[in-house]
């Protein structure tokens, strides 16, 4: 069974056809990239994984759970699944440290000490483990950004989705922020990366799946999808982009 | 102008002039706690998925903000023992001014949570927060942040209001000076030194505010 099951999933924001017919299986460990145009559905599917977004027909089962919009339904899978988004979303008013431990707390139940063990632990990860007591307005974007993934991984998921966690960030530190992932991508942990970032998505990701007006229009192996592009979209978008 | 002023013909009032000023500080102390607090459940509410509770809310914060704090105090102390509900006039004053409060604090909380950011609702929700955890941890302590200004202006037009207690003889600041100036007639005198004291309590409690506002929220002291 594949950590993550995408069953001829479709959404519709109004009469916006979004996504249409979605299939795809995710393994654990695999590291996959979605890639496309703009407005292409590569969020909305993301989003569709752990039950940010609704979807209107079709399944999803992550880590044998399968995703609905039902509350309860969210909180356990938020033990499973973890995000990383584009703006970062630390809690502004809690310290680095306090923006890690609270779902640990709340969500896992684990103690104080065990949750600020936790942290530490994933702060060490990310390499900001001498910010635990900072707040995220003193960080740089990249800094943030890095607190954001471990504030995820505290949460000991199984996938990791992430949507353009490098696009709001200024050039020079998106470098540290792909190392990270590079990092937990080695150590085996399975990412599903909305990403710009082609060399990235070649280099490190096992799988490359090009997305095209709310469908798969290919997909593969990493570094094939790059060499040999089968449809003259995926074509034309490497070229626009590389 | 040949108006003898006599300024030390107050100096036999100090003890009345002090009582009042120390109820009106404890009136508004109470209030400021209550009232907030009322204002935070009611935004909470305004927030909520209750539908029955949010019209609820909305109807209690209409009427109050649309009606004369004097007729609300006025209903309180004077109508509802037609009900059988009995308070003494401190009583009353003080719930008309928590009412009061409460209704106003919960328009300006509310405008605060409509203010938080989309991705801090997403970051929870996929951190596993319920909605609960998620209001009480990750929306509230920014939305008060983003309206402690509104919200201190507000608690000191409450202080201010207090004065219409004296309305009902509640012994606040302004029924001391009603008091005195029945006594001697100095009206210049005593509605001047009030006038004043009214003027440092509004400062000193924003200054207190601030105060509060420096504890509360360390992440605005932080600096890069
Ligand atoms: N909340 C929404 N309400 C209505 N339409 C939406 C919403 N979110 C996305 N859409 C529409 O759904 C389609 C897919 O959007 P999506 O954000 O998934 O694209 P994307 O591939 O992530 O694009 P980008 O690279 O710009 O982030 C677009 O046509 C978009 O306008
Ligand atoms: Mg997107």
């Amino acid at each position: 069974m594949p950590l993550v099951n995408i069953d001829n999933v479709h959404k519709y924001y109004g009469d916006n056809h979004v996504l249409k017919g979605i299939d795809l299986r995710i393994d654990a460990g695999e590291v996959v990239s979605i890639i496309g145009r703009s407005g292409s559905g590569k969020s909305t599917l993301l989003r569709c994984i752990n039950g940010l977004e609704t979807y209107s027909e079709g399944g999803i089962i992550v880590d044998q759970m399968e995703v609905t919009d039902d509350d309860s339904q969210i909180r356990k899978l938020s033990k499973s699944v973890g995000m990383v988004f584009q703006h970062f979303n630390l809690f502004p008013h809690l310290t680095v440290g306090q923006n890690i431990t609270l779902a640990p707390k709340l969500v896992r139940k684990l103690s104080a000490e065990e949750a600020a063990e936790t942290a530490r632990e994933v702060l060490q990860k990310v390499g900001l483990q001498d910010k635990f007591d900072s707040f995220p307005g003193e960080l740089s974007g990249g800094q943030q950004q890095r607190v954001a993934i471990a504030r995820s991984l505290a949460m000991r998921p199984k996938v990791l989705l992430c949507d353009e966690i490098t696009s709001a960030l200024d050039p020079e530190l998106v470098g540290e922020v792909l190392k990270v992932l590079e990092t937990l991508a080695t150590e085996g942990m399975t990412l599903i990366l909305v990403t710009h970032e082609m060399n990235f998505a070649r280099d490190i990701g096992d799988r490359v799946i090009f997305m095209h007006q709310g469908k798969v229009w290919e997909s593969g192996e990493a570094k094939a999808v790059f060499a040999n592009p089968q449809t003259p979209e995926l074509q034309t978008f490497i070229n626009a982009v590389l | 102008m040949d108006y003898n002023f006599q300024f030390s013909e107050l100096w036999p009032y100090t003890n009345l002039i002090v009582d009042g000023l120390l109820w009106t500080i404890a009136l508004t102390l109470i209030t400021t706690i209550l009232g907030c607090l009322l204002g935070t459940l009611g935004a909470a509410a305004r927030a909520g998925r209750n539908k029955l509770l949010k019209h609820l809310v909305g109807a209690y914060v209409e009427l109050i903000r649309n009606t004369p704090f004097i007729v609300q105090l006025f209903f309180i102390f004077f109508g509802l023992p037609s009900i059988g509900i009995k308070l003494t006039a401190w009583e009353a004053g003080l719930l008309a001014m928590v009412i009061n409060l409460g209704a106003y604090s919960t328009e300006i909380i509310r405008a605060g949570i409509e203010a938080t950011p989309k991705g801090q609702l997403e970051a929870a929700r996929t951190l596993g927060l319920s909605r609960v955890q998620t209001f009480i941890r990750v929306v509230l302590p920014p939305a008060l942040q983003t309206i402690y200004p509104a919200l201190t202006s507000q608690c000191i037009i409450v202080m201010l209001g207090s004065a219409v207690l004296s309305q009902i003889s509640v012994q606040e600041l302004t029924f001391a000076a009603n008091f005195i100036q029945s006594r001697n007639f100095l009206s210049f005198e005593v509605y001047l030194v009030v006038a004043l004291l009214y003027l440092a309590l509004a400062v000193l409690m924003r200054q207190l505010f601030k105060v509060v506002h420096y504890y509360a929220f360390p992440n605005l002291r932080a600096r890069k």
